[in-house]
């Protein structure tokens, strides 16, 4: 008598991940997506024309900036302060609470996979989803902003490469940290943003070990860009600046990563989901 | 995977791809000069090797057609004599041929002590060119031509104490000529035309130690600044004041200066703007009152003369910081002034010069 197996884990998140892949990309949350990282697109692409017209260079406290220096100011404000942590929020979160949502779960669950698979196949799918989307972006934005002020495309690409492989370092730790979230907590949306823009920045702004517990902490330590000085808070950020070096961060976020991941999916095989009828 | 999740994915690895290997490739091997921005400045900047102490540039058809030039000729005309000896030997008529200089001043490459560091120099003119009358010319006066990747680079030897006019007796100082492409000579010390054609071919490559003017911050920010201007030079005051040689106690009175920008727009008159960055702001409020102080001297000098009274009007003290700039508006009268003044010293009974 043949025995009834289950398929193994990665088969089967395989499968879920082609399956949520294309959900993801033409769900209406892309669109939000679209549109936030056109914005960065269509600002380094005003800011080539104005430069284009007008060759006298921009000024940032007096100093003329290069386009080096702004693509590194457009990296740190707009993709890592905030795009990154996001996506992760919205989509991480998502994983698992939009399938509760939508009632959706208990067809995934029926499934002869892993339970565990779900999530992580649907980790997978959000972070390729992110980083065809994130990447791309900022190749157009450094093409753009960076040959300004006559910076080199050439002498800046090693920071373009640290820039595209730190996101995704980033993108992978916030979307596994939301993604336990999504599994643990019943509004994991209002508490992954107060994570994201409360806890973490706040306790950046404190001296102390508190610091360590968040995910931007390790993140910053891989940017290869000068902390722009954008406000009170970052010129004090700057004062209180401690950076763990670049392998104990790569460490702490695989841990970070893996951590989230496992206990994602420890809960998503043993929590009963009782679904609203 | 549907059929559309495909394409966008191979849309945006295409884009990816595209960009890290374009970025890879201008990492390695460098971009041909302006291959993804204007950089401010005329193009030739491009083909000057970075590490130019000064650089200078002048509008030739815009000067000799300029309002100012035919008042001066017409007043104190100019024999031209020099000119057609030039024409002769390079086949080049300045009037006509050129349409614009850039120049520029470097440390020498080949000596190490400052001592022997004499600089070397190369200008680049775009105009319209007989290639083959100017070379044909040189090789008249033994000037030799090489390959040098696949561009004609001819050189020869000035002799710096032909006539008399000896600058450093017993030296003989090699010059190369080339055309970079069509229209555009660059003529000056071997080393540095070389660099050019180096530049010309593969832009930029700061992996093999070749960058442009184009890529110093620092200086492309003060070019940009003087474009509106049809004659200007930027250089590294403290670098020619190392190179200069000069006796202790003058340097320890020098004006503690790094770059300097001189920017002018001659058309009716000159128009025109000094600016020095200073070491420090201390140094610059120090170079400021130096300035006024002159500036007030000038003034109570002036006289009754309404011109001079025009030009020392026309002085205005500025900048912030470690910047100082003094702008200044010469009158073509003032020219005028001085070319008959020039003009009547010279002897009597000398053959009037014929007006080309």
């Amino acid at each position: 008598m043949r025995s009834q197996r289950t398929p193994a884990l990665v088969p089967s998140a395989m499968r879920i991940f082609d399956l949520s892949l294309g959900q993801m990309l033409w769900s209406r949350r892309s669109v939000f997506l679209g549109v936030l990282l056109g914005g960065p697109v269509l600002l380094a692409l005003g800011l080539r024309v104005i430069s284009a017209l007008y060759l006298s260079g921009f000024r940032i406290n007096g100093a003329m900036a290069g386009g080096a220096t702004i693509f590194g100011m457009m990296i740190w404000l707009l993709y890592l302060r905030f795009i990154v942590p996001v996506l992760g929020v919205f989509y991480g979160t998502a994983l698992i609470a939009d399938e509760v949502e939508d009632k959706t779960i208990t067809y995934l669950f029926t499934r002869p996979i892993p339970r565990r698979a779900v999530l992580v196949g649907k980790y997978f799918a959000y972070l390729v989803c992110t980083s065809l989307l994130i990447l791309p972006s900022v190749v157009l934005v450094y093409f753009l902003i960076v040959p300004i002020g006559d910076g080199s495309i050439g002498a800046a690409f090693p920071s373009l490469v640290k820039d595209l492989g730190m996101l995704v370092v980033g993108l992978a730790a916030y979307g596994a940290v939301f993604a336990l979230v999504g599994t643990r907590l019943k509004r994991p949306l209002v508490a992954g943003l107060v994570f994201a823009f409360g806890w973490e920045p706040g306790v950046m702004f404190f001296p102390g070990y508190l610091r360590r517990a968040t995910v931007a902490y390790y993140l910053q330590a891989l940017v290869t860009h000068e902390m722009p000085q954008d406000s009170a808070v970052s010129v004090l950020l700057q004062v209180f600046r401690e950076v763990p070096d670049v392998l104990t961060s790569l460490a702490s976020l695989g841990l970070i990563t893996v951590a989230a991941l496992w206990v994602a999916g420890r809960s998503v095989e043993q929590r009963e989901y009782v679904l609203d009828q | 995977m549907t059929a559309r999740t495909r394409y966008f994915v191979i849309v945006s690895l295409l884009v990816l791809g595209v960009g890290l290997g374009t970025g890879l490739v201008a990492y390695y091997i460098g971009f041909p000069a302006g291959a993804f921005t204007r950089t401010g400045g005329p193009e030739e900047l491009q083909f000057i090797p970075r590490d130019a102490t000064v650089v200078a540039y002048a509008d030739v058809r815009e000067v000799m057609a300029s309002e100012l030039r035919q008042k001066l000729q017409a007043s104190v005309p100019v024999a031209p004599d020099g000119r057609r000896e030039f024409e002769d030997k390079t086949g080049i008529n300045i009037e006509t041929d050129v349409d614009r200089v850039v120049a520029c001043l470097n440390p020498s490459r080949h000596s190490t002590k400052p001592e022997n560091a004499q600089g070397a120099g190369m200008v680049l003119a775009r105009g319209r060119f007989n290639e083959t009358k100017i070379e044909a010319l040189m090789r008249e006066h033994g000037a030799g031509v090489e390959d040098y990747r696949g561009k004609r680079l001819i050189t020869g030897t000035m002799l710096a104490d032909r006539n008399g006019d000896n600058i450093h007796a017993g030296q003989n100082h090699e010059l190369a000529v080339v055309f970079l492409e069509p229209g555009l000579l660059a003529i000056g010390t071997p080393v540095l035309v070389r660099s050019a054609v180096d530049l010309h071919q593969a832009g930029d490559n700061p992996q093999a130690g070749l960058q442009s003017v184009a890529s110093n911050d620092e200086l492309m920010s003060l070019v940009r600044s003087l474009e509106a201007g049809n004659l200007w030079a930027v250089g590294r005051f403290d670098v020619l004041e190392s190179q200069a040689h000069l006796p202790p106690e003058v340097t320890t009175r020098l004006p503690a200066i790094t770059w300097f920008a001189v920017s002018g727009h001659v058309n009716g008159g000159l128009r025109g703007l000094i600016r020095a960055e200073a070491r420090d702001e201390e140094a610059a409020n120090n170079l400021r009152d130096v300035v006024r102080g002159f500036v007030a001297l000038g003034k109570m000098q002036a006289g009754s003369r309404s011109d001079v009274q025009a030009l020392m009007q026309s002085l205005e003290l500025g900048g912030t910081g470690k910047t100082v700039a003094l702008s200044f508006n010469v009158p073509a009268e003032i020219f005028e002034a001085v070319a008959a003044a020039a003009g009547s010293r010279a002897p009597r009974g000398e053959k009037k010069p014929e007006i080309r």
